[in-house]
């Protein structure tokens, strides 16, 4: 089943808000917004990348979300290997 | 005054370092059980812990025997700096493939021997750990994380001692999930010690039959980049002559429930370590304060 950008970004709202170490309005969390800006350390990254391969059901490699700095590049990340 | 205490204590560790560079091996040992005897009896605040935990452990039976073990433990501790610190000059005479015996399953040896395999190294405060590291390089790079130490200039001068051959360090709270997966990309161990105190960021499991404070990063770290974890340890059974151990490895598949999961790999780990200390109870780093949790939670099972 192919997953709507938005509804990709809806979902990363909510492992986002699980996992950061920081609060935010997560509604308002958009695509331009900076991962490691969210509370997202390198503890809560695991708890992050965990969490969105069980969510999405997606296999990848931990350091390939490295060069992924915002909610949008990683929705395109996301996006690509859930059509793929 | 901080600054001026820092400096006191740099130049008491820099005339130690000295000294130990400058003894053979048997009167640094002689001399690293003198400065353990020492500690035991200066730190009482760490040596009631260590007592404490050995009776909770139902190590020691009584208090006296509790005492024993305590100082042996200082001892001990004292023992792996000075051996540490004595290695490099020691391997440069004996070859270290003479010096070493690797007690591991063959399933774990070929792991360690494939230089394109990472492998997420699991160990304890016990043994000679950082030989244990030393020796493990020789056979597979080794990234090691590390706590720094409250003064900056020992710190540093640790930082500057400790990385040998192919074992590097990082310290913890610099250590990047950039570069931990990509050193178990690049086929590297990377080194974890599994028993230090998580503050409010860890799990409680059971520790010799206690609740404990644990760090979920190893665990999180299997689960996202499934490499195996292998529980490794080092033993010194003569002078400068060392065992390796190993069990393993393991591998657990995510389920969904990452409690569950995450609670399954330490408690797996922390009964490796628990055999492990069981096997040399007098080398194991007693005066930890992992058990110091709320009392109200205790260890669920999954």
């Amino acid at each position: 089943m192919t997953v709507t950008r938005s509804q990709i970004i809806h979902r990363l709202r909510g492992i986002m808000a699980r996992t950061a170490t920081t609060q935010h309005d997560w509604d308002r969390v958009g695509e331009e917004d900076a991962i490691a800006a969210l509370g997202i350390d390198s503890l809560a990254m695991l708890d992050f990348v965990y969490d969105i391969q069980q969510e999405f059901g997606i296999q990848f490699e931990a350091h390939e979300l490295v060069e992924v700095t915002t909610v949008g590049k990683l929705a395109t990340f996301i996006g690509e290997r859930t059509t793929a | 005054m901080k600054r001026l205490r820092h400096l006191l204590e740099y130049a008491a560790v820099r005339t130690l370092l000295l000294l130990v560079d400058l003894l053979p091996v048997r009167a640094a040992v002689a001399l690293a059980h003198g400065i353990g005897d020492l500690s035991w009896l200066l730190m009482f605040r760490r040596r009631r812990v260590a007592i404490d935990n050995l009776l909770r452990a139902g190590i020691a039976p009584d208090a006296r025997t509790a005492r024993g073990l305590s100082r042996a433990a200082f001892r001990h501790f004292v023992r792996v700096v000075v051996t540490s610190i004595k290695s490099d000059a020691h391997w440069r005479r004996h070859p270290w493939q003479e010096c070493v015996e690797w007690q591991i399953p063959a399933e774990v040896a070929a792991l360690l021997d494939d230089p394109q395999q990472g492998v997420i190294l699991a160990s304890g405060h016990l043994g000679s750990w950082e030989i244990g590291a030393q020796v493990l390089s020789h056979r597979k790079p080794v990234l090691g994380i590390t706590r720094r130490i409250n003064n900056p200039y020992i710190d540093r001068l640790m930082q500057r001692r400790k990385p040998r051959h192919r074992f590097e360090l990082t310290p913890k709270r610099d250590a990047d999930l950039g570069r931990l997966v990509g050193a178990l990309g690049a086929g590297k161990a990377l080194a974890i010690m599994i028993d230090t105190h998580a503050r409010e960021r860890g799990m409680v499991v059971d520790f010799f039959g206690r609740p404990a404070s644990s760090h979920t990063a190893i665990a999180l770290l299997h689960l996202v980049t499934r490499k195996p974890i292998v529980f490794g340890w080092c033993r010194e059974v003569a002078p400068m002559r060392f065992r390796f151990h190993a069990t393993g490895p393991f591998r657990f598949a995510p389920t969904g429930d990452k409690q569950r999961d995450v609670r399954v790999i330490l408690e797996q780990l922390n009964r490796e370590l628990e055999t492990a200390v069981r096997s040399c109870q007098d080398q194991y780093m007693w005066g930890h304060r992992r058990w110091r949790v709320p009392a109200d939670v205790a260890p669920t099972g999954p």
